[in-house]
């Protein structure tokens, strides 16, 4: 019987439109994916669309969305004969309960199975695409997709589909059931963010029905030859996770059974007889005359409204979606403040929470927005009131007006709920400057009027379909265009539905002028919207219009008069707004794409890379006068470089490049002429009448423009000139001066992109030690120069450029400031102007400065004592500092980094300004990047590398060495272990994710996470094995040998050299280790047992296993010999606990570990609680948890 | 007086459900009978302009209902053969909405008129009561008051004792034949007593054309001395069906009493009897080939 009701129940579902919808939308997303080199779900440029890795994490990701689906398939089993009125009908048979219910589940779990085959067919499918790069695609795994499909997604379907089933059973209702979906997804979403942190991962990774936290621990830390190659085993974690979703799904299973009641047909309440004030006498009122003027409208009107809000915010579903919607909202802003990379925190102000508030409560409003409009729109249908409403002498259009402005409303009160939200979080995080006017004017405003765009949409969709599913179906394929239609190179806002150009906030320069392009967006959009409101006014169905072409032809007649002049002044507004926007995008400014970027830059390396190589005249001199007209916005850039010919050989070129927007308005070179102009890349080449002989001097004059006038069309990010603006102008020497010569920098390096545009896959630089590249720096072919810069801005502002100021000067409303840098600069140094306050100490004969916002007092003296603290170290450790001079300044949130320029450091307000120090266990990220910044004052901008591998590690991880070592002295051993460890999991993450190769420390090419993570690890190794003091002396003799010298540069070669000049003969092979090889260690704390001694001490005896492992650049390993003294220990609390204290330390030693295991052997004073190798995670290994173990207790 | 003219409508699948309908329908109660799916709904439904149909003419007073739909909603009250009501709400908010949208926009006037008609239609003790929760006679003394609102001229009322038990449909009768005084009332009802109770003139509809109309008594007169009885066995049915023709059947005591229509005494037994206005209907059905009468 159950097998008969089963069978029914799965041709039912076959023929529903659901499945094949369904099927259909889940393999053109998954096909999607495959086919597009633009959307990506754990690939990357070397991991393959198709590896094992992929086809789990996509059928994971898949199965999460596949809930919605799966959950309508049995819902819709369990309620259909509720819904249909057929159920009386069906509970009067002799079919047993039990028979007809898990007969409908099955018959409604196998559809969902079988439709989620979609996803698995069209991967599969996918992978023989003929036009996918073929270095994309990996072999056919037939395992990985039964594995991905039997073992990762039909447990999360099981799961989801019992869970829904027995929530349609107990609540016998859709909606609910939906709402119970939402709950779930956000519930997930929050753990989501709760995951990384280090205590609640494994708590995840074993407790996941949907999977994904559990693939990615058994996962973390593969290199992409593992991911392209291996499945997860199925076991520990992972194994667990599979059976814990099976298990829960066999609960809830069994759960539906004593859910399901056979609950009585819906009765309505009793009224409370409380007030019951007699009847009026029959007749009593003269029957009322009804009267059809404007005052009847407008109270038709406000009924009408007050009617359709009722009905969205009456139900319960509203407001459980308005909760789900404020929980997740709530999560993110709790979390925005997380500076993640250390641990540290911010402030939470207002601009940091605007967008993450709208970007986690968007979605729910859309799905509000899409939901109410199909509700409010088809209500009267679906309730069959629709005949009497109709007949009424109500005009038309108080049906669309009212239950358009519901939604609106609806909308607008769900934003004002979600700015609430926000300042509590602000309250409970002891933040109390609530700026109220910028919740109002920066965020619900503008969200008001771009989800009034929604509405209105959702309002025209579900009028023009036939049906609600298919309203709803058009909503969904908008939102899927938002993603795609970009990704197909269309991006501008005048052709996507409601976009507008996004705002970047700053409490220094407030929206800026930015605005101005968003509301002329909106100006456009509100008259399409308009336009399309009248338009659905014209097609309102009224009864039955019969049939499309019959409410076409109505239309006409609806729409004369008054509603004929609104579409009319709408589409007039619309071309008004549109050609005037187009006027600012596409005339007045050039209309780019992310693709049309990508292609210019190809381009850009074709033409021109070969002239990277062309000897250059170095730059011994710039005079520049600089002048800043914030408010245009304008910054004029006129002046001279000094050429000098430091080669060997006459020069005969001399190449010379600016930024692709920069107005070059005159560029002259002393005797040579203009021989070819790159127009297309603003480059140029000029060629001397007479070659230019060594040692000969030479001047370049030039005079640029940076501007903007009007506006640009951008998506996510501006593409409005932010470099400057009223207040915080920062403009680096790149964006307003000529570059000499060619060179690599911010060419294309996405390796799938290069080889779409027919690029070699990957720009190689020479191996260190390269002779022809040592005749550049990476910082460019100009060298080091002498540098007077004069910069004029407003009389309010305070110009910054790099070297001491010997005149500051205000007149006429302007300021100009001249500056002369007292040791020579490399040609990379900023302008800055804003309306800054100054602090200044003076300490040990240099002037620290912090240039900041007056709201931005916070963190200036930690700043500031964190200079002293770099100023001591360096001066004492490496050389003496080079200015007079150091000056942070800050500069507006259009970018979130810190920077060192010549004595300059421009950092962000986004970052160390609104820096949060009230905890004091939270690492001192002001400190940490004042340090850095000031390291590089050494490292960049006193030796800097040659254009080649390992160029960085002269400047970025010896930034980095020298930043730990401050904060070691302000802070002790202790914060720099919790430090590393963020640098460990942060190196192991980012090797798996690399696209090219890993190159070992001596090698690295610009990879982030080897020059700065690995580095910190590296050096700090370095300076446990050889003592800081040697270290320090190697950097000394770098330091004399190069600093301030031009071509040959150095490179890491040099410093590997230093470095083994001071280190004993021991320890070379550890540097091979650290610099030349990608090293790592699997070490782990088998067991300890502690035995009582009869003299109260104890016998502690520790096993250990250690491997030592040799990786390649794709991550595979081999195994290397270890023998190394490494440190082992006996512990009171566990080492990398936060309560842990140094007096738990019971007993420490260093000990020769050897490949294999080893047996260690102590006597204790104390009974230690744990025990472990390398306790403080000193070296590269996988599984930091693993090398401590609890003792236990023998004997 | 509304009056429809060469009405024709044939929906998108084809079915042809008016063919041709004219009817002239003066002041006061009158009765649209026939059986289901007569075209009874296509045609109340056009005649408060919530279908627009193939062809034809409407026309009340100077109103051209086809062209100026919204001129006549003016004036119309309409109470559906079926409708639905909203979750959460009451009857008295329900018909305050109404009012609304009837175009009674101030607030005191309306609370008049929804309280006047709540008493009118005696439904207020559950005025507070969600309207989800009512019975069916509730529910359709619910859409009289809401047909009710702003004093209509046009009142069209389709189908609506179906599904009520006796006193309900007595009720409801009443309500309706008070307020049949002065105005326009358009019945249509496929129960005889309905129209026999209450409405001065009718017409029968079926298959999509009137193929009878005129004032009961008339329609009786015509068929008086043409109508006669016989109490038969069920078996023999089949038998006197070949030989008559029997225009309705129904069971008493046990046994079928038929009705057959015949111009002089069949013989066999039968006996004259007065025709009433179902014998009116259940002839004039029999007169189109398709609805033989069955045994009710």
């Amino acid at each position: 019987m159950l097998a008969r009701v089963a069978a029914f129940e799965f041709r039912q579902q076959l023929r529903a439109p659901l499945f094949w919808i369904a099927t259909v939308i889940f393999f053109l997303l998954t096909f999607g994916f495959m086919a597009s080199d633009r959307i990506s779900i754990g690939d990357t440029a070397n991991i393959h669309k198709n590896s094992p890795f992929v086809i789990g994490q996509t059928h994971l990701m898949m199965g999460l969305f596949f809930m919605f689906v799966s959950t309508a398939f049995v819902a819709g089993a369990a309620l259909r004969d509720d819904e249909t009125g057929f159920g009386p009908i069906v509970r009067a048979t002799p079919l047993g309960k039990f028979a007809y219910l898990y007969g409908r589940f099955a018959g409604a779990f196998a559809a969902a199975a079988l439709s989620f085959l979609a996803v698995t067919a069209a991967m599969a499918i996918g992978g023989f695409l003929p036009w996918i790069d073929p270095e994309r695609l990996g072999p056919f795994r037939p395992d990985a997709y039964l594995f991905a499909y039997a073992v990762l997604g039909l447990p999360v379907i099981a799961f989801t589909s019992t869970l829904f089933f027995a929530v349609a059973a107990a609540t016998r209702s859709m909606a609910w059931t939906f709402v119970a979906v939402i709950a779930l997804v956000t519930i997930y979403a929050i753990c989501g963010i709760a995951f990384g942190k280090p205590d609640v991962e494994p708590l995840l990774a074993r407790w996941d029905p949907f999977g994904l936290f559990a693939y990615d621990v058994a996962t973390t830390y593969w290199t992409a030859s593992e991911r392209n190659t291996l499945l997860p085993a199925l076991k520990g974690a992972l194994l667990f996770d599979r059976l814990f979703a099976l298990a829960l799904a066999a609960g809830f299973l069994a759960l539906a059974y004593p859910l399901w009641g056979q609950r009585a047909a819906p009765g309505g309440r009793a009224a409370a007889p409380s007030r019951r004030p007699a009847a009026p006498a029959r007749g009593s009122a003269p029957p009322a005359a009804p009267r059809f003027d404007r005052r009847t409208g407008l109270a038709q009107l406000a009924a009408r409204t007050r009617f359709d809000l009722a009905q969205v915010i009456g139900g319960p579903v509203f407001w459980v979606i308005l909760g789900l919607g404020l929980a997740n909202a709530a999560g993110s802003l709790w979390t925005a403040t997380d500076d993640d990379r250390y641990g540290g925190a911010l402030l939470p102000v207002t601009r940091i929470l605007i967008p993450v508030l709208d970007g986690s409560l968007y979605t729910f409003l859309v799905l509000i927005a899409a939901f109410y409009a199909g509700e409010l729109v088809w209500r009267d249908r679906d309730r069959r009131a629709d005949s009497m409403i109709d007949a009424t002498p109500a005009p038309d259009w108080t049906f669309i007006v009212p239950k358009t402005a519901a939604v609106i409303l609806v909308l607008i009160a769900t934003l004002a709920v979600g700015v609430a939200a926000a300042i509590l979080v602000q309250a409970a995080k002891g933040y109390f400057h609530f700026e109220i006017g910028k919740y109002l004017l920066w965020y619900l405003l503008p969200g008001s009027v771009d989800l009034a765009f929604v509405a209105a949409l959702a309002m025209f969709f579900q009028v023009v379909a036939p049906a609600k599913a298919v309203g709803w179906g058009l909503m969904v394929l908008y939102v899927i265009s938002r993603f795609v239609l970009p990704g197909m190179g269309i991006e501008h806002n005048l052709l996507l539905f409601g976009e507008t150009n996004p705002v970047p906030l700053s409490d220094m320069n407030g929206e800026g002028r930015f605005w101005i392009g968003a509301w002329w967006f909106r100006a456009w959009w509100s008259a399409i919207s308009l336009a399309l409101l009248v338009v659905a006014y014209g097609l309102w169905r009224r009864g039955a219009p019969g049939g499309p072409a019959r409410r076409i032809a109505r239309t006409p007649r609806r729409l004369a008069g008054a509603p004929g002049w609104l579409l009319a002044g709408a589409l007039l507004a619309a071309a008004g707004t549109g050609g005037f926007i187009f006027l600012n995008t596409d005339v007045w400014n050039a209309y780019r794409t992310q693709i049309g970027d990508d292609r210019w830059l190809a381009d850009y390396e074709r033409t021109l890379l070969r002239y990277e190589t062309v000897p250059q005249p170095g730059v011994v001199a710039v005079r520049m006068a600089v002048n800043i007209q914030p408010g245009v916005p304008a910054l004029e850039a006129t002046g001279t470089y000094e050429l000098e010919n430091k080669t060997a050989a006459p020069l005969r070129q001399v190449h010379v490049r600016f930024a692709r927007d920069l107005e070059v308005r005159a560029l002259s070179v002393e005797g040579a002429r203009p021989t070819r102009t790159f127009d297309r890349f603003n480059y140029r080449i000029f060629t001397f009448d007479t070659p230019m002989a060594p040692g000969e001097r030479r001047t370049l004059s030039f005079d640029t423009r940076l501007a903007e006038r009007g506006f640009r069309t951008s998506r996510r990010e501006t593409r409005d000139l932010t470099a400057v603006v009223h207040n915080g102008t920062f403009a680096n020497s790149f964006e307003i001066a000529p570059m000499i010569g060619m060179d690599r920098e911010r060419l294309l390096t996405d390796r799938a992109k290069r080889r779409k545009y027919g690029l070699p896959v990957e720009l190689r630089r020479p191996p260190p030690g390269d002779l022809a590249s040592r005749a550049w720096s990476y910082a460019g072919h100009a060298g080091w120069s002498a540098s007077d810069i004069t910069v004029t801005t407003d009389a309010d502002q305070t110009p910054v450029a790099p070297g001491q100021e010997v005149s500051d000067v205000t007149q006429g409303g302007r300021r100009t400031a001249r500056f002369v840098a007292e040791a020579p600069i490399l040609q990379f140094f900023s302008i800055q102007s804003a309306r800054y306050a100054v602090r200044t100490v003076r300490y040990e004969g240099v002037d620290l400065s912090v240039y900041f916002d007056p709201r931005h007092a916070t963190n200036v003296g930690r700043m500031l004592k964190a200079m002293k603290a770099s100023l001591d170290y360096y001066q004492a450790n490496f050389s003496p500092y080079q200015f007079r001079e150091a000056r942070i300044v800050e500069f507006p949130d259009y970018g979130r980094f810190a920077q060192s320029f010549a004595g300059t450091f421009p950092w962000s307000e986004g970052l160390g300004f609104i820096a949060d120090y009230r905890d004091p266990s939270r690492i001192d990220m002001v400190t940490y990047v004042a340090a850095h910044e000031f390291a590089h004052q050494w490292w960049a901008h006193q030796i800097v590398g040659a254009d080649q591998q390992g160029a960085t590690v002269l400047s970025e991880t010896l930034a980095q060495y020298s930043a730990l070592r401050v904060m070691r002295r302000l802070y002790g051993p202790d914060m720099i272990r919790k430090f590393l460890r963020y640098e460990l999991d942060s190196y192991l993450r980012a090797r798996g994710g690399e696209v090219a190769a890993e190159q070992p420390l001596e090698r690295v090419e610009d990879q982030g996470y080897i020059h700065y993570r690995k580095g910190s690890l590296v050096m700090d190794r370095l300076a446990e094995e050889i003592g800081e003091d040697k270290v320090n002396a190697a950097l000394r003799s770098l330091l004399a040998a190069y600093a301030f010298k031009g071509a040959p540069y150095p490179t890491s070669l040099d410093l590997v050299a230093a470095l083994r000049a001071q280190a004993p003969p021991d320890k070379q092979a550890l540097i091979s280790d650290l610099f030349e090889k990608i090293t790592l260690y699997d070490l782990k704390a088998v067991s300890a047992r502690a035995r009582r001694r009869p003299d109260g001490r104890y016998d502690v005896r520790l096993e250990v296993s250690a491997t030592k492992l040799y990786a390649d650049g794709q991550g595979r390993e081999r195994p290397a010999p270890m023998d190394e003294i490494l440190t082992v220990g006996l512990f009171a609390a566990k080492p990398d606990s936060s309560g842990f204290r140094p007096r738990d330390v019971i007993a420490l030693a260093k000990r020769d570990i050897r490949s294999g295991t080893s047996t260690f052997d102590f006597i204790a004073t104390r009974k230690p609680a744990f025990a472990g190798v390398d306790p403080y995670d000193e070296l590269i290994q996988r599984d930091a948890a693993a090398n401590t173990v609890a003792v236990k207790q023998a004997g | 007086m509304l009056i429809i003219e060469a009405l024709s409508h044939i929906y998108p699948g084809g079915t042809k459900a008016l063919d041709d309908v004219s009817l002239t329908i003066p002041k006061g109660m009158y009765g649209l009978l026939g059986p289901n799916g007569a075209g009874k709904s296509t045609l109340m439904r056009i005649v408060a302009t919530l279908l627009a149909p193939t062809s034809g003419f409407v026309r009340f007073d100077d109103i051209d209902v086809l062209k100026h739909p919204e001129a006549l909603r003016r004036t119309l009250g309409y109470l559906p053969q079926d409708f639905g009501v909203y979750p959460y709400v009451s009857a008295e908010a329900m018909l305050d909405h109404m009012a609304v949208l009837k175009g009674i926009a101030d607030r005191r006037e309306r609370r008049a008129t929804v309280e006047a008609l709540l008493v009118q239609v005696n439904l207020w003790d559950q005025r507070r009561r969600p309207l989800a929760g009512f019975s069916g006679g509730m529910r359709q003394r619910f859409g009289i008051a809401q047909a009710l609102i702003g004093a209509p001229r046009l009142i069209v009322v389709d189908e609506p004792t179906a599904g009520l038990d006796p006193e309900e449909r007595n009720r409801f009768l009443n309500l309706l034949a008070e307020i049949g005084e002065n105005v326009v009332v358009l019945l249509s009802t496929h129960i005889v007593a309905d129209v026999a109770d209450l409405c001065p003139a009718m017409a029968i509809i079926c298959e999509g054309q009137i193929v009878r109309h005129g004032a009961p008594g008339d329609l009786m007169a015509a068929l008086a001395g043409r109508i006669w009885m016989k109490s038969i066995d069920k078996t023999e049915l089949a038998g006197v069906r070949e030989q008559h023709q029997v225009i309705s059947t129904r069971l008493y005591s046990g046994r079928t009493v038929i009705h057959v229509l015949a111009d002089r005494d069949p013989g066999h037994g039968f006996a004259p009897t007065l025709g009433g206005l179902e014998d009116v209907y259940f002839s004039t059905l029999a007169a189109t080939p398709s609805h033989r009468p069955a045994a009710a």
